[in-house]
């Protein structure tokens, strides 16, 4: 129970202290998770959308794909785009191989599925009626779009919240594609993996302490803004 | 003003809705009147320009507005406003809502709070202005959701069962409402109701809907008589070869409904305080939903009996047996 001790003691320290190393990573971390949410999200929800609303040749099949790619391995995704951003890859010209750009695509890959099943799952949940009277009250396309996300948007902040988890959390697809490089491309999780690989048990345990404490964060902020958008509904 | 031609529109392969022509005349007040199932929504949402039918053609205006690859234009379907059966509020306060079909419209500021107080007035809806869709009762919901399609001024309204869950008051402040609209600004109406009652009192003009296509009568057991003066409250009145005994004040051309669920039937009269009782065969039987069998008989006329299946089993009922029908004269509804 020591090292448990230990590690809580030590992530209290890291914190307090604003460990410039910690800071660093913690801070890239936050910056890698949060633009990929905003990609993925920004894909997935439409996406989603469309799914749920357009009847397409080909529905069912692109649904069916879409839910199988959630339960996608993260170090699967890691490999393909390493084999893709790699020098003799096809993406190999962007040199994006083991910079933050990588695991930002990376998490993309392995948030857009949750984005999209998830979103088109909440809209299909929307009541078809909300859909029909906003167009026979003079509703244009965009507005009945907005008018059933506005209804579907407490789903559609749990996509959100969920594809942050995503990206937050990642660690397969980041390590491969990232590289673990200090003060270039290590990561929260990343670190963890290094630290408790090293027997670093607490700066493991103190890492992740703060990743679990910077998820909080976030996930508060975004239940702030849900409710301060359901005020204004 | 709206037309239907040649409509076939079809559900996961089944025909709900086959018309050859449908019109719904400029400033006219028309009733649909049908069972459950008979395809008065599907006509409504397709008039609404919501669907678009499998095959064949929705005009409004001489304009072909939707067909099978053809989607109705912001304008067109701007003109016509449907109230569903069941209608639903969006999130957020009634006012909101009075005030969502003006918003897409680009109405602003003072003119939107106008005709949102207009419209809740006239519907008596003003009092819920500031409540949400949760504080309110179902037949609230419906006057709501009048209001809300009326705030529009839209050229055409669609009403699919707006009364069936208010009060006779707030039934009758509806129609008036409607009618004050075809009179000032000559809104057209149209309005799918299995309350004849309403339909007949209302309305200029009544199409019958049967399994999706236009039945060439009205609804069972609808008769055009002429009342006498004679024969104080419980009258006998001539239909055809048979006559029917009805309690009403009224003389004159009227119109005899009775409701095909408050006639008894059994394979031979029997005694009872049935003032009507008519004796003839089975011509159809047909089950328009599990358990329920409408039962036509020829009794010198054509009447149609509501009865469930285990009834139509145990009487053993096969087109071509005798049977005998029997009414109470107040089971009579006369318009």
């Amino acid at each position: 129970m020591d090292f448990l001790a230990e590690g809580l003691r030590r992530a209290a320290h890291l914190l307090f202290t604003a460990d410039p190393e910690v800071t660093g990573v913690a801070w890239l971390t936050l910056k890698v998770a949060c633009t990929a949410t905003v990609i993925a999200c920004a894909i997935g929800l439409p996406v989603g959308f469309a799914l749920a609303t357009r009847p397409f040749w080909g529905r069912r099949a692109t649904l069916t794909i879409v839910n199988t790619a959630l339960a996608f391995p993260t170090v699967v995704v890691g490999l393909l785009l390493y084999g893709l951003l790699s020098r003799r890859g096809p993406l190999g010209g962007l040199e994006w191989l083991y910079t933050w750009q990588a695991i930002v695509v990376g998490d993309v890959l392995l948030a857009l599925p949750i984005a999209a099943a998830l979103s088109a799952a909440a809209v299909q949940g929307v009541d078809p009626r909300i859909r029909r009277t906003a167009l026979t009250l003079g509703a244009g396309r965009w507005r009945t779009a907005w008018t059933i996300a506005r209804e579907a948007r407490f789903g559609l902040a749990a996509v959100v919240t969920a594809a942050f988890g995503q990206c937050i959390a990642e660690v397969g697809a980041a390590m491969i594609v990232g590289g673990n490089i200090r003060g270039q491309t290590r990561t929260l999780t990343t670190a963890v993996a290094l630290s408790t690989a090293q027997g670093d048990f607490g700066l493991a345990l103190a890492l992740g302490l703060i990743l679990i404490l910077l998820a909080l964060l976030v996930n508060v902020a975004l239940q702030l803004l849900q409710g301060e958008a359901g005020s204004h509904a | 003003m709206l037309e239907l031609r040649d409509i076939r529109h079809r559900y996961e392969g089944r025909t709900v809705l086959e018309l050859a022509e449908f019109t719904v005349p400029r400033g006219g007040f028309t009733a649909i009147v049908g069972h459950n199932g008979s395809g008065k929504s599907t006509l409504l949402r397709l008039l609404a320009l919501l669907e678009r039918p499998t095959a064949g053609e929705v005009w409004l205006d001489g304009r072909r507005e939707s067909a099978p690859g053809r989607r109705p234009t912001l304008a067109a379907r701007r003109r016509v406003t449907l109230v569903e059966q069941r209608p639903i509020l969006f999130r957020g306060q009634v006012r909101a809502n009075l005030g969502y079909g003006l918003m897409v419209r680009g109405v602003g500021g003072a003119e939107v709070n106008r005709r949102i107080d207009q419209a809740a007035e006239r519907l008596g809806v003003d009092g819920l202005l500031d409540r949400t869709r949760r504080e309110l009762s179902e037949g609230e919901i419906q006057r709501v959701a009048v209001a809300r399609a009326l705030a529009v001024a839209p050229d055409v309204l669609l009403l699919d069962e707006p009364v069936s869950s208010a009060d006779r008051a707030a039934a009758a402040t509806l129609y008036q409402v409607l009618e004050e609209e075809r009179r000032s600004r000559g809104l057209t109406v149209c309005l799918a109701s299995h309350q004849l009652e309403d339909a007949y009192r209302w309305s200029d003009d009544i199409r019958a809907l049967a399994e999706g296509r236009l039945s060439p009568v009205t609804p069972e057991n609808l008769f055009r008589v002429n009342l006498p003066a004679e024969g104080g409250e419980a009258k006998s009145v001539r239909v055809g070869p048979v006559s029917i005994v009805a309690v009403t004040d009224k003389t004159g051309p009227a119109i005899l409904a009775v409701p095909p669920t408050d006639i008894l039937v059994s394979l031979e009269p029997i005694p009872s305080s049935a003032r009507n009782v008519f004796t003839g065969r089975v011509t159809r039987l047909s089950r328009p939903r599990p358990g329920t069998v409408h039962l036509t008989a020829d009794v010198g006329i054509d009447l149609v009996a509501l009865i469930t299946e285990a009834a139509a089993r145990e009487l053993g009922l096969v087109p071509g047996s005798p049977v005998a029908l029997a009414f109470k004269a107040n089971a009579v509804r006369v318009f």
